[in-house]
């Protein structure tokens, strides 16, 4: 599975990052790190990695089933 | 909106003749909400100027990522007055908005925020130790209204000790007093901040919120002037107060009205954040700000026109079960909130996760003194309601421990 966050609709909510810290990081001033980037997600961290993106208030969070 | 129900709650059509600060929506709130999600995706007012109201989680997530459509220039009351004081950053559109979210934003990330977590329990504990041994409270005024300044004044927005009692007194007039008391208690506060301001501006600076602002950001190239500083302040201040505050509220209510979900919760504390996203969703102390349109746009088939005014249901869209199974529900189990209690958009609450703190030591320090409450028998919550949503009082009971 890979992930990403969508740098122009990333608000800082910190859904994603509070639910699945082992994938999502934060930044200074609370946005989701990193942005615009696929992200590999190691398969133990997946269910909580698809609850972190459909947490998202802004839909900012795509996910791509492998 | 073909349909006009009668609704035997009110004598309103909540459809077509909507009115945020009708005491129907104030009392049937859930109710009202529910129905406006299911059948009425844009409602109208004729309410002062008139405005329209958006409903649907995806139109309310639409609206509020579209800054350049749906303008927050025009402040987020619906039908201000005459003369009003802006609150910044959230009465402004990118890019100055965003310069100022930018120097603020560090002080409110989790990270910052994570350091206040030890000052908050101590401070929530004390104010349990006021009448944890009574047997009774009226937590609203007993706790909630005091627990969010208390916390903000002695970290992220740090206030002088002395100056404190009165600060505290003037916005609590302000947010909760008497209606008529609420003006010259604002005015108050209004010269205190810009006296307090000023005087930090002739300080040695300390890194803190308060230097960021007296530094002010780009306006169009030109400095912040004084009073945006002196409004951004107010913004910082009260986007953190009666807000939590209602918040807190109705947390404690949930649990006092589900001694199921209380007890779960005390035997699985890691679901407290989960409660914490279920209040929020079901409990939010701002229910629609509003916003100006600003080129003709047709949403869920209802053309609005530039220059329309309209509010973006927050409170409706989070009960939305197109975004959220079973949405009646505060279940601290669920996979799937997507709650807009802090905004959708460039706006999201700048507080939130220092929300989210206060309310999860709120849950916790609170289960831990006083496992076992219910509501004072006889007495329900009354609510003060509009654009925002207030808990005016939570009377509890319980027996106290020996």
């Amino acid at each position: 599975m890979k992930v990403k966050v969508d740098g122009a609709l990333c608000t800082g909510h910190g859904r994603c990052y509070s639910l699945a810290p082992e994938v999502f990081d934060v930044d200074d001033e609370g946005y989701s790190e990193p942005r615009d980037t696929m992200i590999d997600v190691p398969e133990e961290h997946e269910e909580a990695t698809r609850h972190g993106a459909r947490a998202c208030p802004e839909g900012a969070i795509s996910v791509v089933e492998s | 909106m073909t349909e006009t129900p009668a609704r035997p709650t009110t004598g309103r059509d909540m459809h077509t003749d909507f009115d945020i600060e009708d005491v129907s929506l104030a009392e049937n709130f859930e109710e009202v909400l529910d129905d406006l999600v299911a059948r009425c995706p844009v409602a109208h007012s004729t309410v002062g100027k008139g405005y329209y109201v958006v409903n649907k989680h995806a139109d309310v997530r639409r609206v509020g990522q579209d800054w350049r459509t749906f303008s927050s220039a025009d402040g987020w009351l619906l039908n201000p007055p005459e003369v009003t004081i802006p609150i910044l950053p959230e009465d402004l559109d990118p890019p100055y908005h965003d310069t100022w979210r930018r120097v603020l934003n560090p002080f409110f990330a989790p990270g910052n925020v994570s350091k206040v977590e030890d000052l908050a329990r101590t401070y929530a504990r004390q104010l349990l130790d006021g009448f944890a041994d009574k047997g009774e409270c009226e937590f609203v005024a007993d706790f909630a209204s005091q627990l969010p300044g208390l916390i903000l004044f002695n970290s992220i927005v740090p206030i002088p000790d002395e100056d404190l009692p009165q600060l505290f007194n003037d916005i609590d007039t302000y947010s909760f007093g008497p209606l008529d008391d609420r003006i010259p208690a604002f005015g108050r506060v209004y010269e205190y901040l810009n006296d307090f301001l000023k005087a930090r501006a002739e300080q040695e600076p300390k890194g803190d919120v308060i230097d960021v602002i007296n530094a002010g950001v780009d306006k169009d190239g030109e400095p912040s002037p004084w009073e945006d500083k002196v409004h951004t302040l107010l913004d910082v201040i009260f986007g953190g107060l009666a807000t939590t505050t209602h918040a807190m509220a109705g947390a404690i209510y949930h649990l006092a009205t589900h001694p199921e979900i209380r007890r779960d919760l005390a035997a699985h504390p890691e679901l407290v954040p989960n409660a914490v996203e279920e209040t929020a969703r079901l409990y939010p102390p701002v229910v629609a700000p509003a916003r100006t349109v600003k080129a003709d746009v047709e949403i869920a088939g209802v053309q609005l026109k530039a220059g329309d005014r309209l509010a973006l249901n927050y409170a409706a869209a989070s009960r939305d079960p197109d975004a959220c199974a079973n949405p009646g529900e505060f279940d601290i189990r669920r996979t799937d909130v997507v709650q807009s209690a802090f905004g959708v958009g460039v706006h999201r609450c700048l507080g939130a996760h220092l929300a989210r703190l206060e309310l999860r030591v709120t849950i916790e320090e609170f289960l831990a003194r006083i496992p076992e409450f219910e509501l004072e028998p006889g007495t329900t919550p009354s609510y003060e309601s509009a654009q925002l949503r207030t808990m005016k009082n939570l009377h509890l009971r319980w027996t106290p421990s020996a």
